[in-house]
C-alpha cells in the first residue's frame, strides 16, 4: 500500500474499526465454554480415569496376579498377593490393594498388564469427605459407575 | 411547597441520588466489563451469582470487606490511606455538576437533575478529575515499594500529557457553544438542532481517545500494565483500600461518559428532534436518553479493552505529542475561525 494510503487508513482509523467489528463479530458467535454442574463433556477415548479391574465374557478374572504392574508402578500403588487354586490353570489375586491417593495416572501399569486386566476407566470425578475411600481392595477394584462414586463419595453431599 | 421541603429535602435527596447513580453505574459495570469482555473471547463470565450474575460484583464486594488489611513497612500512613479516598472523592464530587436528566415539573416547582450549576461547570468537573491523579501519585508513592512507584511515575508523565489535547477539545466545545456551563451546553445543543458529536467530529475523536487515557483504561493502562508492574499504583492495597482504587477507576470511567455525552450527543435531549415522524421520542424521559447514551460509551470502553493490546510506553507518549496535540490545535484554530465569521 502507498505511503497516501497507509496515511489515510491510520487517520480515518480504518484498522481500529476492523478491529472493532473483530470482537463484535466473535461477541454475538457460539461460545466455547462448558458449563459444568449441568453440562458434561464426555473424556476422549484415551482419557486415563480411574483403574478398574476387568473381566473376560465369562465373568472370570483377566488378572493372574503377576504382579506386573506392581513392578512397574513409582508410586508404589499397588500391593498384590496371589495363589493358584487346586486344579487351576493360573494364579488369581488373593488380595489386591490400589491406593488412589498415590497414583499419578501415569499408565504403566496398563502398558504392562499381559493379560490387559487392569486399564483406565473414564471416571474423573474422584473428590470424596472421607481418606479411606481412596483405598480400593479387590471388590473395590470391580466397581463401576453409580457403584464406584457411592465407594468414593458415600453420604458426601456432591452431585453424581 | 414548605421551606423545609425545598431547603433541605429536596437538596439532601439529590445529593444521596447523585451519590447513589455513580455507585450503582459502578456495580452495573463491574458486572458487564467481565461479562462483555468473556462474550467477546468466546467465554461466559460470571453468570452465577443472581440474575446473569448480576450479583458478582456485590459478592466481590463481601470478599473484599473480609480481606486482611496490609500496610507496607516504611508506608507513609497518612498518604496511604488518604489517597484510595481521594480517588474515590473526586470522581463522585464531579457529577455534582453533572447534568442527569432534563429538569422535571412536579406540581408548582420544577426540580433539577443536577445538585449545581456553575458557569465554569466544565472547569470545574476537568479540576476536579484530574485531581483523582494525585490520590494514584500519592498511593503510588506512599506504598514504599517500588512497582507502585513505577505505576505512580508513568500515570503522571501519561495523565499530564492526555490532558492536553483533552482541554483543547472541551474547548472548542465551549467556544462553539460560547459557555463552559454544561446545562448550558446542553441547552444550546438544543437551540441549534445539531449535537456537537456531528459538528466537530475531530473534536469528538481527541476527547475519547483522551479521556480512555485519563481514567489509565486499556489499551492506555500502563500505569496498571499487569504484565509489567503487577497491578501498578495499587500493587500494595487490599481489602476495601483496593475496592475504592477499583471502583473509582470505573466511577471515573461513568464520570467521562457522562461528560462526552453531555458535551457531544445533547445530554438528556432525545435524538432526531427534527423529524416529525419520531417526535414520540420526546415523551421518554431526559434521563433515560443520558442513560441510554452513557451506557453506549461505557460499552465501548469495555469493547475497546476487550480488542486492543496495550501500547507501549513510548508509542503512547508519541501518540499524543506527535499526533493528537497537533491535531487538536489544528482543529482549535478551525473551529475559532469558523465561529468567528459566523
Amino acid at each position: 500500500m502507498s505511503r497516501v494510503g497507509r496515511f489515510l487508513r491510520s487517520v480515518f482509523l480504518a484498522d481500529i474499526l476492523r478491529g472493532l467489528a473483530v470482537t463484535l463479530r466473535l461477541y454475538f458467535s457460539r461460545k466455547v465454554t462448558v458449563e459444568f454442574p449441568e453440562k458434561v463433556q464426555a473424556p476422549a477415548e484415551r482419557f486415563r480415569g480411574l483403574l478398574r479391574l476387568h473381566r473376560d465374557e465369562n465373568g472370570e478374572p483377566l488378572c493372574i496376579a503377576c504382579k506386573a504392574c506392581q513392578r512397574a508402578c513409582g508410586q508404589n500403588c499397588f500391593d498384590i498377593e496371589g495363589k493358584k487354586e487346586e486344579g487351576a490353570k493360573v494364579m488369581r489375586p488373593t488380595k489386591f490393594d490400589w491406593k488412589l491417593d498415590r497414583c499419578s495416572f501415569c499408565g504403566l501399569c496398563v502398558e504392562v498388564c499381559p493379560t490387559n486386566a487392569i486399564r483406565h476407566s473414564h471416571e474423573f470425578l474422584l473428590t470424596g469427605a472421607r481418606k479411606e475411600a481412596l483405598f480400593f481392595r479387590l471388590d473395590g477394584m470391580y466397581l463401576t459407575g453409580e457403584a464406584l462414586q457411592d465407594h468414593l463419595c458415600g453420604g458426601c453431599r456432591r452431585d453424581r | 411547597m414548605t421551606p423545609f421541603v425545598a431547603d433541605v429535602l429536596i437538596p439532601v435527596g439529590k445529593i444521596a441520588a447523585v451519590v447513589l447513580f455513580p455507585m450503582v453505574m459502578v456495580v452495573v459495570m463491574i458486572w458487564l466489563e467481565r461479562r462483555v469482555v468473556a462474550l467477546m473471547q468466546l467465554r461466559l463470565g460470571p453468570n452465577r451469582v443472581g440474575w446473569q450474575g448480576l450479583l458478582q460484583p456485590v459478592a466481590d464486594a463481601v470478599k473484599l470487606f473480609f480481606k486482611e488489611d496490609i500496610r507496607q513497612r516504611g508506608a507513609d500512613r497518612l498518604l496511604f490511606a488518604l489517597s484510595p479516598v481521594l480517588v474515590m472523592f473526586s470522581s463522585l464530587l464531579a457529577f455534582f455538576f453533572m447534568p442527569l436528566g432534563a429538569p422535571v415539573r412536579v406540581g408548582s416547582t420544577t426540580l433539577t437533575l443536577w445538585v449545581a450549576e456553575s458557569p465554569v461547570g466544565l472547569l470545574i468537573v476537568l479540576g476536579l478529575s484530574s485531581i483523582s491523579i494525585f490520590g494514584i501519585i500519592f498511593g503510588g508513592w506512599a506504598a514504599n515499594s517500588k512497582y507502585p512507584l513505577m505505576g505512580a511515575l508513568r500515570s503522571v508523565v501519561q495523565i499530564l500529557s492526555y490532558e492536553i489535547p483533552l482541554g483543547l477539545a472541551v474547548l472548542t466545545v465551549a467556544f462553539a457553544a460560547r459557555s463552559m456551563d454544561l446545562v448550558e451546553i446542553v441547552r444550546r445543543q438544543e437551540a441549534s438542532g445539531v449535537w456537537y458529536g456531528f459538528l466537530m467530529p475531530v473534536s469528538l475523536v481527541i476527547f475519547w481517545i483522551s479521556a480512555v487515557a485519563e481514567t489509565n483504561r486499556a489499551p492506555f493502562d500502563l500505569p496498571e500494565a499487569e504484565s509489567e508492574l503487577v497491578a501498578g499504583y495499587h500493587t500494595e492495597y487490599s481489602g476495601m483500600r483496593f475496592a475504592y482504587f477499583y471502583m473509582a477507576e470505573y466511577a471515573h470511567m461513568v464520570l467521562v461518559s457522562s461528560l462526552v455525552v453531555n458535551l457531544f450527543f445533547g445530554g438528556w435531549l432525545p435524538p432526531f428532534p427534527s423529524v416529525a415522524a419520531l417526535a414520540f421520542l420526546g415523551l421518554v424521559p431526559g434521563f433515560v436518553w443520558y442513560l441510554v447514551k452513557i451506557m453506549f460509551f461505557l460499552y465501548l470502553y469495555v469493547w475497546i479493552r476487550a480488542t486492543f493490546p496495550r501500547y507501549r510506553f513510548d508509542s503512547l507518549i508519541r501518540l499524543v505529542w506527535k499526533w493528537l496535540i497537533p491535531l487538536a490545535l489544528a482543529n482549535l484554530l478551525v473551529v475559532a475561525l469558523a465561529r468567528f465569521l459566523r
